[in-house]
């Protein structure tokens, strides 16, 4: 028995999870508390919320494991400064001073902050903690594990297979052949921020055609066993952090977009970015197949698992999904490193694997009586309800209500715990949500949510591992109207839930449109005040916390 | 500066037959060193961007 603690910082999205006896009692994403979206600094709001969750201090820790090998993106980062000399001359000084002045000692700054023995952190390697976090945490006592990323430590990309507690590495591809970082630079060439934009790349592609492949067959070579090799002489992360590619990519595709320019998308111009976008994500379903195909040939079974920030592409996992059962790990980022580094500690020292995660509940809870006090302060109307009754009563009278429930979720997702609710037939709900309450591109879709039970009324196929963690897209079925969920493609990212806060609420209401409580460029809400913010700042109805109403006056 | 953390990336240099990085990144600890004992955050860019 054991209480292990992971932790990922210092590139992406930092988090913790903490791990006793081999149950996952919390994890959460630094940014829910410091309000950074994707925060990457030492996480110790969510390290020491962890602990006070799980009812322990540091010093009851027996291990404390990061999620990433510090001394080998060390030596990446060396070996590349001189391999791209004297390219790299601009890129050499900021990644020495960022590797001497913080991350080398990553492992310090831990027990540091922690106040405990440095000896008692360690590390395990970045594409086994996204390995572990989804073999462990799937329902598969065998798999095939595939992780995919930008790149951590040397990795981008790693083949494994999980048996039972076993969970051994059978292939990597080592950078700079990334399929994440390519993703990742073209994000940037279509004016989209890197690390928040890839899922607006995704969503963009739906509007165009595939007619750039054979250009972006340049960047990306795809080989017969479905490794690839990027020509990075297109790119630019080699040489420099702020662009992410190079002039050669401009010169294959034309000139980037403005990143401030509206979308209109009947524009010729846009449509050609568009174009470029859904060659990009054919591409890269095409490698994300081929591997997933070795995988399970590796493994000998058509059960799959998969991590690491490309798994996040929820329209490239519908495709591997249709090849096998598949379970993708719902903090499929960097986040979900922590998990999987606190689960392999705990292995280590004894515990059994942990069971199934069957839901991503693993966050803070909300503070009732004090969102009522914060709430009358701020001129808001308080009342106590029966919150299933009040939210489908607004909902069908065409309202966007907030919707806090129970503990924060694990992950980007909101799954009905910190969520955006409205009515998904009403064609204007999608236009009204994106414009005044989330302040984000027109072209971007929002979620339905739907009862397990009622999943056939509206969705082709059935409910899968995928669906309860919003990891994939169905076809949405031609008879029915679900026009603020439906993507221009006729496919919805839909969430299937048959436990937690939605399951009274989707009995009177079988289908809702769910999307985060958060504007764009936020962080998900978290606590009541970041919630009462919310609605102090956005034209949301109403804010239900608990069984608490927040109305304005 | 944590004899430790060096300890163990001199280890990992030597294990993974890089053992060519040790004198590059003993030169770099000392020149971050001497940054941390002068304060000088402020000279980080011009230092280094005069030596590399």
């Amino acid at each position: 028995v054991s209480a292990v603690l992971g932790v990922s910082c210092d590139y992406h999205d930092a988090a913790a999870a903490l791990v006793i006896d081999g149950r996952i009692v919390a994890a959460v994403q630094e940014e829910r508390f410091s309000r950074i979206r994707f925060d990457s600094s030492l996480p110790t709001h969510a390290m020491q919320w962890c602990l006070r969750f799980g009812g322990i201090t540091a010093a009851d820790l027996d291990r404390v494991v990061f999620y990433e090998n510090p001394y080998a993106h060390q030596t990446r980062v060396m070996s590349w400064s001189l391999k791209t000399w004297p390219r790299g001359l601009r890129m050499f000084p900021r990644a020495m001073r960022s590797q001497l002045s913080s991350k080398l000692w990553v492992l310090d700054r831990i027990a540091s902050s922690l106040g405990i023995d440095r000896t008692r952190v360690t590390h395990v390697a970045h594409h086994r903690s996204h390995a572990a976090s989804a073999f462990y945490c799937s329902p598969f006592s065998k798999a095939g594990v595939l992780t995919l990323d930008g790149v951590g430590d040397s990795e981008t990309t790693s083949l494994s297979i999980g048996h039972g507690d076993s969970l051994k590495q059978a292939w990597s591809q080592d950078f700079p052949h990334s399929i994440g970082l390519l993703y990742a630079a073209i994000t940037a060439w279509l004016g989209f921020r890197v690390n928040d934009g890839e899922y607006k790349v995704m969503g963009l592609a739906a509007f165009g055609e595939p007619k750039f492949r054979s250009e972006l067959g340049k960047v990306l070579r795809i080989e017969g066993d479905a490794s690839f090799s990027i020509d990075v002489s297109y790119l630019g992360h080699l040489v420099d952090p702020d662009l992410g590619f190079g002039p050669k990519l401009e010169k294959l595709l034309g000139r980037r977009r403005s990143p401030s320019k509206p979308w209109d998308l009947a524009d010729a111009e846009d449509k050609r970015y568009a174009d470029i976008a859904s060659s990009l994500q054919s591409l890269t379903e095409e490698v994300v197949v081929g591997l997933a195909r070795r995988a399970r040939a590796m493994a000998g079974v058509s059960e799959l698992c998969m991590a690491g920030g490309v798994a996040l592409n929820c329209v490239a996992n519908a495709l591997v999904a249709a090849e096998g059962p598949l379970y993708v790990h719902p903090a499929a980022g960097d986040a979900g490193g922590a998990l999987g580094a606190a689960i392999i500690g705990a292995m280590e020292l004894g515990d059994p694997r942990p069971e199934y995660l069957s839901s991503v509940a693993l966050g803070p809870v909300p503070d009732t009586s004090r969102a009522a006090d914060v709430a009358r302060h701020l001129g808001f109307s308080t009342a106590y309800v029966d919150p299933v009754q009040e939210a489908s009563d607004r909902i069908g009278r065409g309202e966007v209500i907030g919707w806090v429930q129970g503990r924060t979720e694990w992950g980007p997702r909101s799954l009905g715990h910190r969520s955006i609710l409205a009515d998904p037939s009403l064609p204007d709900t999608r236009d009204r949500v994106n414009r005044t309450v989330k302040q984000r591109e027109l072209f971007r879709p929002f979620a339905p949510v739907v009862s397990a039970q009622s999943f056939g009324s509206y969705f082709e196929g059935e409910p899968d591992l995928l669906t309860p963690f919003m990891c994939t897209v169905r076809n949405v079925k031609p008879s029915v109207a679900l026009a603020a969920v439906t993507h221009v493609d006729g496919t919805a990212r839909v969430q299937s839930v048959d436990s937690g806060p939605l399951v009274p609420l989707l009995e009177r209401l079988p289908v809702l449109l769910n999307t985060s409580l958060n504007a764009a460029g936020d962080p998900i809400a978290t606590s009541e005040i970041d919630a009462l913010s919310f609605l102090h700042a956005r034209p949301i109805d109403a804010l239900i916390i608990d069984d608490l109403l927040v109305t304005r006056p | 500066v944590s004899f430790r953390t060096i300890r163990d990336l001199l280890r990992h240099l030597w294990r993974e037959q890089k053992w060519f990085f040790i004198p590059f990144i003993l030169i770099l600890l000392v020149i971050g060193v001497v940054l941390a004992a002068t304060s000088g955050a402020a000279y980080v860019a011009p230092f280094v961007y005069s030596i590399f």
